[in-house]
């Protein structure tokens, strides 16, 4: 099928009022909670996953790849108004459209983030077009051996490129690959760590893991706070930003685009990575840095369209690979596993439907949140006058509700609410959630890629070295590996030395 | 700079990865040539320790070296609010299917709406009840059997 008849055909299948509705379902609830501060896109998906098991495999993932889209949209308006992000792509937003806001320009922040998140999101839809086939095609070639060898790439850059330590990054998804080899090993038929409990016999599901981490923990960070955040006492008026506005915001919206693309496609990059560096660069290479701060629309055009470019990179090695680069992602990927679509390099070829489906929903999509965002953003600044008080017994009760649908059974709710206490004091202490996610879902494929290459090789190691493009990328890996150990070594000597002079100092 | 948590947290690793390690040893690691299925755990429980052995010595030495342990200041947290929420939440998932949904979701739900800062009971109560009723048809109808319990009348 080549790139046109497929694109029709994807249109044809998202036209279907069925999944038209679960189209719009999907960027409605994004936008809701990339609105609402205090849950986040991988939270949500994981909540509603259980919703998506009573439709079919191509409405189940353009709802939740429409959630995941979506929040991009909706994380900026909080960010703007209320200054806290309603997503952690939306950080930087905080930083110039604030200040907008604050001199009466909150309209033209508003409008050029939906416009930018629009232009970013639907180039990123056609660079994954074009760029998942070659890349589907290379992805033939390999074997056990390199897809091992990729998916410890994978899981090292994803480390590499988390916000917080390295080392405790390493350790969350250390934990993670041990949480998947609960249950039943595959190849003896063991039961591994279930403690003769039945419930642990099939290992931690996805869905309680996901809520727990993601959803029950967030409520747990939040309720221990007071409320904060003020909105923005301002008229939003002139979404459209005039000339000058755009003429400002042409290039960043641009840059941000290929940033924002070729960053998300990266594990571990995503909407977030892009945000920063879109920001990052924006500010370099301006002529007035020192606006940056102050109110600049180049500061909100650039990572907002970068956040949303990420979100299209993301897909490609999903669907390429078989392998998720993020979090969101990895709850995708066991999204469709739980339907039986195994994403891979068949993947495209054997349910083109679903691919296709998926791509064409993303241009209906993004033009949906256009419309939600521009002309009916009042509704959601409403939406922002929700109190948290009302908000957080509904999150719980959607959690617990998720949880005991998948089997009827108690036991998923408490391995939920377990993971909750989990990863509400993993964040107390800045372990991250993203490796645990990611590893548990590649955990079981990176065992089963050494067991299968040990035995074709007759037990050598080497293998993996003998296999040209096994050993390009574990060569990758290690550099990732000597340049972060580098990288470590120098914060801690300019500490010691910084240290050793304020005390000379004295 | 050490807090005395992280240590703390360093050594529950420490017991996971020793853990790990001996229940993987028993369950059999087989060899290179055709490993077993302890054997992937075994060797990450071997990769944790040695990470997490390494930092707690580097914590140690920092500590030895009095290079200040920091006392942790997290703000005003409102901790009680975190352990009822959580200890509800628990009791909710062992009572559910003896007290059934409807019973057992409301009281749990008065609780978080009241852990959550609502002040009025009589509003408390009134939000929860329709909660209740309304998940409790939507999802009839979506096809989720709920538990009944004491309510359940054959």
């Amino acid at each position: 099928m080549d790139l046109f008849s497929g694109l029709i055909s994807g249109f044809q299948t998202t036209l279907q009022p069925i999944n038209l509705l679960f189209c719009f379902a999907g960027v409605f609830i994004g936008t809701l909670i990339g609105v609402l501060p205090g849950i986040g896109p991988t939270g949500a998906i994981s909540i509603l996953l259980p919703i998506s098991f009573g439709i079919s495999p191509t409405a189940a993932i353009i709802l939740l790849a429409g959630i995941y889209y979506g929040s991009q949209y909706g994380g900026s308006t909080t960010s703007i108004l209320v200054n806290i992000p309603g997503e952690p792509s939306s950080v930087v937003t905080c930083l110039d459209g604030y200040q907008m806001a604050r001199r009466g320009r909150a309209g033209p922040a508003l409008g050029i983030s939906a416009f930018g998140s629009f232009i970013g999101g639907t180039l990123s839809v056609i660079g994954l077009m074009f760029l998942v086939f070659p890349l589907a095609q290379a992805a033939l070639k390999f074997g056990p051996p390199e897809f091992f060898s990729l998916i410890c790439m994978g899981i090292t850059l994803l480390i590499y490129m988390a916000r917080g330590s390295i080392v405790k990054g390493i350790i969350m998804a250390l934990f993670g690959f041990i949480l998947s080899t609960v249950g039943i090993d595959l190849i003896s038929g063991t039961a591994r760590f279930s403690f003769g409990s039945p419930a642990l016999l099939d290992g931690i599901g996805i869905v309680p893991l996901g809520m727990g981490l993601f959803g029950i923990s967030e409520v747990l960070t939040n309720i221990e706070q007071p409320e904060g955040g003020v909105i923005l006492q301002t008229k939003i008026k002139n979404l459209l930003p005039d000339l000058q506005d755009w003429k400002r915001s042409v290039g960043p919206i641009t840059r941000g685009s290929l940033l924002g693309f070729f960053l998300g496609i990266l594990p571990g990059g995503g909407a977030l990575i892009s945000s920063f560096v879109s920001y990052a660069v924006e500010k370099r290479i301006s002529k007035h840095p020192e606006t940056f701060g102050q109110g600049a629309i180049e500061g909100v055009a650039g990572p907002e369209t970068a956040n949303n470019a990420g979100t299209g990179g993301a897909f490609i090695p999903l669907f390429a690979f078989g392998l998720p680069s993020n979090a969101v992602m990895a709850i995708l990927m066991a999204a469709l596993m739980i339907h039986g679509v195994a994403p891979g390099p068949g993947f495209i070829t054997e349910h083109a439907e679903i691919f296709w489906g998926v791509v064409a929903s993303m241009y209906i999509g993004n033009c949906m949140l256009v419309l939600l965002n521009v002309p009916l953003i009042g509704i959601w600044v409403k939406l922002l006058q929700v109190p948290y008080r009302i908000l957080m017994p509904m999150i719980v009760l959607f959690c617990l509700i998720g949880a005991y649908s998948l089997n009827n059974n108690v036991a998923d709710v408490i391995i939920m609410i377990t993971f909750g206490l989990v990863g509400y004091i993993m964040r107390k202490f800045d372990y991250e959630g993203a490796p645990l996610i990611m590893a548990y879902i590649l955990g079981p494929m990176m065992e089963l890629a050494f067991r299968q290459s040990m035995i074709i090789s007759g037990g050598r190691l080497s293998i993996f070295l003998e296999r040209p493009i096994s050993a390009v990328i574990l060569g990758i890996t290690a550099l990732l590996f000597i340049s972060s150990g580098f990288s470590y070594y120098r914060k801690a000597k300019t500490g010691a030395i910084r240290k050793f002079a304020s005390k000379a100092g004295d | 700079m050490a807090n005395k948590s992280d240590i703390v947290v360093i050594i529950f690793w420490i017991g996971l990865s020793l853990f790990v390690l001996t229940f993987s040893f028993k369950l059999g690691l087989g060899n290179l040539r055709d490993p077993g299925p302890g054997f992937m755990p075994f060797l990450l429980g071997v990769v944790l320790f040695i990470i997490c052995c390494f930092l707690l010595l580097k914590l140690l030495l920092k500590v030895y070296k009095r290079s200040e342990i920091v006392k942790e200041d997290h703000g005003h947290i409102y901790f009680w609010r975190i352990g009822l929420v959580l200890v509800s939440l628990y009791a909710y998932a062992l009572l559910l299917e003896t007290m059934g949904y409807l019973i057992a979701t409301f009281i749990l739900l008065s609780i978080l709406f009241r852990s959550a800062g609502s002040k009025k009971w009589v509003v408390l109560l009134v939000s929860s009840a329709v909660t209740v009723l309304i998940t409790f048809f939507a999802f009839t109808y979506l096809g989720l059997r709920f538990p009944m319990g004491i309510l359940k009348w054959r």
